[in-house]
């Protein structure tokens, strides 16, 4: 009986953890080509969760194309972001950046409240509800859905980053930007797409995770918090370490949810993270900084 | 939200026509200030626009028959408390100071109201609303007034019910972190103890909490034959309600007293279905007073009245008939006296004050069938 | 910038609670002046020590716990919890400095987070102590032995956060022109640099951080005997958030940025009351303008209108 709850906390915090992942691997992509602690990313998985919504109740098509329609939609915002948001500030001190983003993070939130209504949101997934049995686990087929649509993406997004050609000046951008331009690329361009990246993975993250629990305009800041940690704790500018950092920390906190304290489940998260950081203060997954 | 903007504006330009038209000078008379203080942004935000519509409308009922003391019509000055003590101390402050109003309608949250209290305190009359710790009107200050049920009141109520009726011989809870929920589920330990209902387990969660499949399914693993869900917020209840059954819990739910309305049982999908609650509230109850109200909500709002809002509109109305029963919306030990010494009709049937300053209300059972609440059996 | 004019300064902020009239005002009032105490004391390690942290609002919770747990249960005299609460977040600032210091950038930022978020649970959960999400109300306003003053007027306590303000400003200048302010300066700008002229980095910064900590937890006893009422929400990133943007808005780095900061910040939010619903979305909007435009805080105005007249007198 205690394996099966045991595999069943296991089974749930990898599920959330898959969440964390695809918030955290557009942070950490950012940050890693952009150098820019982006506060307003969490805004942009509330902006996905909520297009769908109204992509599946405006426009009457079903989840799966609402889920793609929004992830695009907030692809597109991404590159405004980042055109209006931030590159005025290049030159500028990282503090002014990261007001810049806790700026957009405020007006995003806020905007969203005042045009979407305080009542919350719903977004209906013909998936949500039916619960699959498999063995002595139970989990809904949208879990599931979360689960094996993160682990597509993410191997898509890994092999974008090594085997394309804008994967790798994204790459290059990242280790030299200097360096980059000098060799003839764009990198403003690169800037943009990331973004794009970033965002779209976002929205994508708020509309798998949407159905499982209810939608109001303040999730994001509950949002960027864990891409956050899962971030620091994989590494900086590491894909890797957002993967395993955000399947790690999902775990985590759904055993110290379910055997210490359901409260302290947060805070035990950030407790191992400081361990973490204290231990290998680069993060867990981080190539070593020298290579630069 | 569009659509209520239009509803709004036209509804301002007839009123404005309608004013140009009237020959007589009622409108030089100045309004009754009444303060709506109410979580409208953060996690209570949508509770807290259900609890100001339901105050409005019930404003525009009493305005449309003219107002009170003799042709004085009700304005609701609004303050966003956040949902936060610390809010609602600034908001209080603001209104009495500020903007000078005749008197305060506040405390949705327990937190809110045992904060607000004091800055109120003996120097104007506050009427606390859906608020259930015992302590608010414990100390009974002069010009304090508490409407709902103590959560002590309630679940003395719906404990009876579920001993008699649900047949259910062990309880799990899954309660929110606050004065609210710490209280219900050691009021319900006590009460469902002495019916020899075992109570299997608690998990506490948080105000900001949005996944809850940790917490159920260490209740589920307990194996008990109910779950007791305590949530206010609206949101997190209809979650909770949904991961129930997302993690197969094939048992009974029992809803926490005083949260049922339309938006939940809409949000929550099959999961409420034949679900018990307690409420003050029963929207098929004949009493006329609360059929104007609706028909005046429905047409201004597009969300369903609900508990929250009718709690909001009887603050109004008991405000309202007192002050112009005691001839005056400013001489505060006048409308105490009164409000404390007669029975009043409200939206809610009749209710009356004890000397604290408490309500005694009717408590409904509730159920929910077919997407709709019903009243079930009344209470005490 | 404002050195032979300091008297009329002083007296200019002395007698604001006249000018201002009214009771709800001179509450603002208040805010302004706890407000620009703790945003002084974040830019002691945001403009200072150059370091991000998205701890300080759990200082801030500890001050005014300490203070209101001291003076209802052990009978401590209101006017020293000020001093217990500075003494009580120093100690838990040099702990978790001693701890987070050894990191710097977003890493360290991140390790604050994760500690002010520990500290906030505990705060709410320990309901023996802290009585949880209920928090604590009915704190005893500030008094002074032999006097019959009621501190919970605003015009009142005014007086007494306003001269806690400029003291704080005072020591900080004093701070900052003494030999230790200049080492957080050369730890700023370059601290392996630092580090090879003889200073001790670490012990500089930690320093640093326990004067922040210090004072966040002044602020914290303040507030707390002011509006009487407390709860956990005093630890949460929303208030880490507000005094960012006191500090940034202003100026980092300078002592009147982060004092005009906390009066923008109270001014605006209130003023933009007109608007409506649409209050934040304006002032999100406000501030990321500012921002965008003005980089460098409002004292960049300063400097460059001083500059042009300096080349203007120079022509």
């Amino acid at each position: 009986m205690d394996f099966i709850v045991l595999g069943q906390q296991i089974i749930n915090g990898l599920v959330n953890g898959m969440g964390y992942v695809l918030i955290a691997t557009g942070l950490t992509l950012v940050f890693g080509v952009l150098r820019i602690v982006n506060f307003a990313h969490g805004e942009f998985y509330m902006l996905g969760a909520f297009l769908t919504y109204y992509a599946l109740t405006l426009f009457g098509v079903d989840y799966v194309a609402a889920a793609l329609l929004a992830t695009i939609a907030v692809a597109g915002l991404g590159i405004g972001a980042n055109r209006f948001f931030f590159r005025p500030l290049r030159k500028e001190h990282e503090f002014t950046i990261l007001l810049s983003s806790l700026g957009l993070s405020l007006l995003i939130a806020n905007g969203a409240e005042e045009l979407f209504g305080a009542d919350p949101k719903y977004v209906m997934s013909p998936y949500a509800d039916e619960a699959s049995e498999i063995g002595p686990f139970v989990v809904t087929e949208q879990r599931l859905i979360v689960f094996a649509a993160a682990a597509v993406v993410m191997a898509g997004v890994y092999w974008f980053i090594r085997y394309t050609r804008m994967g790798k000046m994204m790459q290059a951008t990242a280790q030299n930007p200097e360096g980059a331009a000098l060799t003839g690329i764009n990198t403003d361009f690169v800037h943009g797409y990331t973004f794009a990246l970033a965002c779209g993975l976002a929205a994508l993250a708020g509309a798998l995770v949407a159905p499982t629990a209810m939608l109001f305009p303040t999730v994001g800041s509950w949002a960027v918090l864990k891409g956050f940690i899962v971030v620091v704790m994989g590494g900086l500018g590491s894909v890797t370490g957002a993967l395993l950092g955000g399947l790690l920390l999902g775990v985590v906190e759904s055993l110290g949810g379910g055997y210490i304290s359901l409260g302290f489940k947060d805070a035990i998260g950030y407790a191992i993270i400081i361990a973490v950081l204290l231990w290998r203060p680069q993060g867990l997954f981080s190539v070593s900084r020298s290579t630069r | 939200m569009l659509n209520r903007r239009i509803t709004v504006a036209a509804l301002a330009a007839a009123t404005a026509i309608g004013l140009a038209l009237s020959p007589a000078a009622a409108q030089q008379k100045p309004p009754v200030k009444i303060a709506a203080i109410a979580p409208l942004s953060g996690a209570g935000a949508f509770d807290g626009q259900l609890a100001v519509e339901g105050m409005k409308a019930m404003a525009e009922v009493i305005n449309q028959r003219g107002g009170i003391l003799g042709g004085r019509k009700i304005e609701l000055v609004t303050y966003d408390d956040k949902g936060t003590p610390e809010e609602g101390v600034s908001a209080a402050k603001r209104a009495m100071e500020q903007d000078n109003v005749d008197m305060i309608v506040g405390g949705w949250f327990s937190a809110v109201a045992l904060a607000q209290k004091e800055v109120t305190r003996d120097k104007i009359i506050n009427v606390m609303t859906s608020s259930q710790h015992p302590n608010v009107t414990e100390q009974g200050h002069k010009y304090l007034f508490r409407l709902n049920a103590t959560s002590t009141m309630m679940s003395d109520t719906y404990s009876k019910f579920i001993c008699d009726k649900m047949k259910v011989k062990s309880v799990a809870f899954i309660t929110i972190n606050d004065d609210y929920g710490r209280l219900e589920v050691e009021n319900y330990k006590k009460l469902l103890a002495s019916c020899n209902i075992e109570v299997k387990g608690n998990e506490f969660y948080n105000r900001d909490d949005t996944d809850f499949t940790t917490a159920l399914t260490k209740l589920k693993a307990l194996n008990p034959d109910a779950i007791y869900v305590s949530a206010i917020n609206t949101s997190q209840g209809a979650t909770i309600y949904r991961q129930i059954r997302q993690t197969a819990f094939k048992g009974t739910i029992i809803a926490s007293a005083g949260n049922m309305n339309p938006k939940l049982i809409e949000l929550s999908g099959p999961a409420l279905e034949g679900v018990y609650c307690v409420s003050l509230f029963a929207p098929d109850s004949q009493n006329s007073s609360l059929k104007q109200w609706m028909t005046q909500y429905k047409k201004d709002f597009k969300n369903e009245p609900s508990f929250i809002g009718s709690l909001g509109a009887q603050a109004v109305q008991v405000l309202a008939e007192a002050a112009d029963k005691a001839g005056s919306s400013r001489d505060y030990d006048k409308i105490a006296q009164t409000l404390k010494s007669r029975k009043w009709d409200t939206l809610l049937g009749q209710i009356s004050f004890t000397d604290k300053g408490q309500a005694m209300q009717n408590i409904y059972l509730v159920q929910v069938k077919n997407k709709q609440i019903v009243s079930v059996a009344s209470g005490s | 910038m404002i050195k032979g004019r300091l008297p009329l300064v002083v007296a200019v902020l002395g007698i604001l609670p006249f000018v201002v009239g009214n009771a709800y005002l001179q509450h603002m009032l208040v805010l302004w002046a706890i407000y620009a105490l703790l945003a002084l004391s974040l830019n002691m390690i945001v403009g200072y020590l150059g370091e991000l942290t998205f701890g300080h609002a759990a200082f801030f919770g500890i001050g005014a716990y300490t203070s209101a747990i001291l003076s209802m249960n052990y009978g401590l005299p209101v006017w020293l919890g000020p001093f217990a609460a500075a003494i009580v977040a120093a100690f838990f600032g040099a702990v978790i400095g001693y701890v987070a210091l050894r990191i710097v950038g977003p890493q360290f930022a991140i390790l604050t987070l994760g500690f002010g978020s520990i500290l906030y649970t505990i705060t709410n959960y320990w309901v023996d102590l802290t009585r949880g999400p209920m928090g604590i109300s009915n704190i005893p306003p500030f008094s002074l032995p032999g006097l019959d003053i009621d501190f919970t007027r605003a015009d009142r306590m005014y007086y007494v956060a306003l001269v806690v303000l400029l003291l704080v400003a005072y020591g900080c200048r004093a701070l900052m022109t003494s030999r230790t302010g200049r080492a957080f300066i050369a730890v700023r700008e370059n601290a392996p640099l630092a580090a090879s002229t003889g200073i001790d980095v670490f012990h500089t910064k930690l320093l640093g951080f326990t004067i922040a900590t210090a004072l966040a937890g002044v602020g914290g006893a303040l507030y707390g005997h002011y509006l009487r009422v407390i709860t956990p929400d005093l630890m949460s990133l929303q208030y880490v958030a507000a005094l960012i943007i006191m500090v940034i808005v202003g100026g980092k780095g300078t002592i009147i940025g982060p004092i005009i900061g906390a009066g923008i910040y109270v001014a605006l939010l209130e003023a933009l009351r007109v608007v409506g619903s649409l209050r934040l979305v304006v002032f999100a909007a406000l501030l990321t303008l500012c921002v965008i435009f003005l980089p460098g805080g409002l004292v960049s105005l300063w400097r460059r209108y001083a500059g042009r007249q300096a080349a203007g007198g120079a022509s």
